[in-house]
């Protein structure tokens, strides 16, 4: 079988822009969550958010493909810039940059996990508007619309959305012509697309693969459906930095985010032959799913701790190998009881020793953008750093193994799980080289 | 020599065989009576009656019709709530898995995946479109976020607005079927099926479960969806002659028609089909994925993607081109697609081009987007088994660049012991599967 290694890293999160970036706040303890300012958030029982740092996607994209980005809906323009730190990193030189890029397109995957992406309400309720019933103004006229509403839509107006066209573009811009997947799993689609990206490389389908996810829910659908669905806290309008406390007993929600992580996976003789700087091996994949409900993750965690045996297994490793982990801990109550469920599981009574991260305290739930925890378990494990748990004050379980500040370590092995509303689970164990 | 390193490889992984099917779509909702209009040149397209859709540049689609999950599914307990593609998703895999003789009782349900390429729910239209338009401000041209969230909170529902997640299907067939293992949905526009049921393929070969249910389910048959697509001007217009308004490779063709539906395969190691007696319907042999990376609005015009994924599902397949008996093409019935394809199928196939039977299911079931990979792969294992190919209905003017055998209009009689299976998404992303009539 061949080996898989992480030579470069991509991310853009509520911490910064490029991976570096991220990580020095991440250490640093910073909070990227605040009172949302893209929209007024005043009629939203929760008005915080982890909002990513200001932009310009033209900055990210060839001069020739700027043209390209009045059809990119957010979630697609941060795997943009994900892929471009990403390739950098890992000094790739792609076609974006260059007419002498030193790796083969064709050999070359792409494995970006997406969210549902909503509409941009502006755009669409102003075409709307021209299709207002008669007598009803706040029905639309679908005889009206279907006339010429439509009509005040750009052309393209589809493709915004569609969840693929973050994988489309990327492979666009530095023409990747190798197995190409959206998976669109919510919280779950960035582990499983590495997971796949991994599997690729490892049967000889691809040497190279961008993988990872990206979503942005920090738009007012977002907000509203997981509002309504009582995942989001309510209590920390006024203190955001506290607002989402994993793992502790003061949980009352979390808060949405938007991000992109994506890693470069390399067949290992392939990165060796070329000089890459290799952060760290991907060893093991595993996911499964729930059967209990559609809303709620199973209490006992029976499955969700099958998908974290299962990865460390597939790297022939045991429990006991584990020197971080670094789970999924959104900060909702339910969620993190069955969670911590299946890491007592998984680690029965060494768990008060295993070293956690719960970095959702400072970056918020990431949604399909959770390929950005990857990025921090691939760092983690290349700088021998342990990410701080700022919100942990008072852990549910008594003995957890936790720190408000970040910790020096030998990270040799690190394992990033998560799980989504819905029930997928995925886990990704990373080893140092 | 890489392609025969990896065929050693390959040789040393499971056998994948599919062991049950179902499907519902626009022409009904089982395999024998799909499969008989089918081949019967039938049409499942007319009037579009799901909303009023009269004065849409496009008013007819290929819809659904006198469809009940309780047919399927006496108590809907926890699927009460689930949207059209999940009903459709939740009806399809109910066949496949009573078809393939599964039994909860006797499986390790923990190695039992589901590998879907499903589409998003529909919006929740009266709510959202209320929502908007009571809170647009002509002053600023723009929404009232704040009068936006309070009519919102009180219209929207939780539970429509979370199964409107591309996920729900895949989630609800888990509790169906209590599938605890590896579980993915990918979203590939209309390559997505296809592309699920390869790589549920590859997590067999591999050994990762034992048992897959590979498909997908997709209705994009609501206002917006449909305005989306005209847009676009992707779709047909003959809204006066449905039943001939999808012609694909026809010199006249001009846009797909929007169909809906699902389709669902059991996949199976031979070694668990075989322990446990299963029915044997046919066996994945090849499977290959790519992607054009060349604009996100047209295809390559070469079909450089759709010529490498062709060529690498041979290659896994240990194929060549002569022994493939037919091609279910993607074949939507578009000026662009039909060209292209056929350029792309004479670029791999080169002489036995004109020897292999093509065509394209679309021209009667309309394209059921996400879903419809595996609708026109479960056709392919049907040809197979009755050594049957499915027509290319409308095909009435020949085109110069549409110069293949494309089964005009009429089915066919052949022997067919390998078909291959085309889709290709919106983007760019290319996928192609070739199944094989089971040997020993």
């Amino acid at each position: 079988m061949r080996r898989v290694v992480v030579t470069g890293i991509g991310i853009i999160s509520p911490l910064g822009i490029g991976s570096k970036a991220h990580w020095e706040a991440l250490l640093a303890g910073t909070v990227g969550i605040r009172r949302i300012s893209t929209f007024d958030p005043a009629g939203f029982p929760c008005q915080i958010a982890g909002e990513a740092p200001p932009f310009k996607i033209g900055d990210f994209v060839p001069r020739a493909y700027r043209k390209a980005t009045k059809v990119m809906a957010r979630d697609i323009e941060l795997a943009i810039v994900a892929a471009d730190d990403a390739f950098k990193d890992a000094g790739l030189q792609s076609p974006a940059y260059t007419d002498k890029p030193n790796f083969n397109g064709t050999r070359f995957g792409c494995n970006i996990g997406a969210g549902l992406i909503n509409t941009e309400l502006n755009e669409l309720t102003a075409a709307m508007t021209t299709a207002r019933s008669e007598s009803e103004r706040n029905r639309l006229d679908l005889t009206r619309w279907g006339k010429d509403g439509m009509t005040q839509l750009t052309p393209l107006w589809l493709l915004k959305y569609l969840p693929n066209m973050l994988a489309c573009h990327v492979t666009i811009i530095h023409q990747l012509k190798g197995p190409s997947n959206t998976i669109t799993c919510a919280d779950a689609s960035s582990h499983l697309a590495i997971g796949e990206a991994f599997r690729t490389i490892q049967r000889g389908s691809a040497d190279l693969a961008i993988c990872g996810g990206a979503e942005s829910k920090v738009n007012e659908m977002g907000m509203m459906r997981h509002g309504l669905l009582k995942r989001l806290t309510e209590s920390h309008n006024d203190s955001p930095t506290d607002a989402v406390r994993p793992f502790d007993e003061d949980a009352t929600g979390t808060a949405l985010a938007e991000g992109g992580g994506l890693l470069i996976l390399e067949e290992y003789e392939s990165a060796k032959s070329r000089g890459a700087k290799i952060y760290a091996e991907l060893v093991g994949f595993a996911a499964s799913q729930d059967t209990y409900k559609i809303t709620d993750p199973d209490p006992t965690g029976r499955s969700y701790a099958r998908a974290i045996t299962g990865a460390l297994r597939d790297a022939s490793l045991t429990p006991d190998d584990v020197s971080l982990m670094i789970p999924n801990g959104l900060g909702i109550p339910t969620a993190d009881r069955a969670e911590l469920a299946a890491l007592k599981t998984v680690f029965g009574s060494r768990l008060p020793d295993v070293p956690i991260s719960l970095t959702k305290a400072q970056t918020g739930s990431l949604a399909a953008g959770s390929g950005v925890d990857a990025g921090t378990a691939v760092l983690s494990t290349s700088a021998g750093k342990i990410p701080p748990s700022v919100n942990t004050i008072k852990p549910v379980e008594t003995r957890l193994n936790v720190s408000k500040e970040s910790r020096d370590a030998a990270v040799d092995v690190c394992i990033s799980s998560v799980y989504s509303l819905g029930g997928q689970n995925a886990a990704l164990v990373f080893r140092r080289m | 020599m890489f392609n025969s390193i990896l065929n050693a490889e390959r040789n040393r992984m499971n056998r994948v065989v599919i062991t049950g099917m179902g499907w519902v779509t626009p022409m009904g909702h089982s395999i024998e009576s799909v499969w008989q209009r089918l081949i019967a040149g039938d049409s499942g397209i007319s009037k579009t009656t799901l909303f009023d859709a009269a004065t849409f540049p496009t008013s007819i689609s290929a819809e659904v019709k006198d469809y009940r999950l309780s047919d399927f599914i006496p108590e809907l307990g926890p699927h009460a709530g689930a949207g059209r593609n999940t009903q459709f998703a939740l009806g399809a895999c109910r066949q496949a898995w009573s078809a393939a003789g599964l039994d909860k009782a006797k499986l390790d349900l923990d190695r039992v995946g589901i590998y879907l390429g499903s589409g998003e729910g529909s919006i929740d239209f009266e709510a959202y479109t209320t929502a908007a338009l009571s809170a647009w401000k002509n002053e600023t041209s723009a929404i009232d976020v704040v009068k936006w969230a309070e009519v919102a909170l009180e219209r929207m529902n939780d539970v429509r607005e979370l199964e409107q997640e591309p996920n729900m299907p895949l989630s609800h067939l888990a509790l169906l079927t209590g599938a605890g293992g590896p579980a993915f949905n990918c979203l590939t526009a209309c390559a997505a099926s296809t592309q699920a049921i390869g790589e549920a393929t590859e997590i067999l070969r591999r050994g990762d479960a034992d048992v897959m249910i590979g498909g997908g389910a997709h209705s994009m048959i609501h206002p917006f969806g449909v305005t989306g697509f005209n847009r676009l001007t992707a779709l047909s217009t003959a809204n006066e002659n449905p039943a001939r308004a999808s012609r694909p490779f026809d010199a006249q063709r001009a846009g797909f028609v929007l169909g809906e539906g699902a389709g669902m395969v059991i996949l199976e190691t031979l070694d668990h089909a075989r322990a446990r007696n299963a029915p044997i319907l046919a066996e994945i042999v090849g499977y290959g994925s790519t992607a054009d990376a060349f604009r996100i609005t047209d295809q390559h015009p070469e079909g450089e993607g759709a010529i490498a994924a062709m060529t690498e599902a041979l290659a896994h397949a240990g194929l060549t081109p002569k022994d493939i008996d037919y091609v279910n093409a993607h074949g939507t019935g578009t000026r662009e697609n039909d060209g292209n394809e056929t350029g792309a199928i004479k670029a791999v196939f080169g002489d036995c081009a004109r020897g292999c039977p093509v065509s394209s299911i679309k021209s009667m079931m309309g394209h059921l987007i996400a879903a419809a990979g595996a609708v026109e792969l479960i056709c392919c294992v049907l040809a197979i088994r009755d050594n049957i190919l499915p027509p290319t209905m409308n095909l009435e003017h020949s085109d110069p660049e549409c110069d293949l055998d494309y089964v005009p209009n009429k089915a066919r009689k052949a022997k067919i012991n390998v078909a291959m299976s085309n889709s290709f998404g919106f983007g760019g992303q290319n996928d192609t599967i070739i199944v094989r009539r089971f040997a020993q």
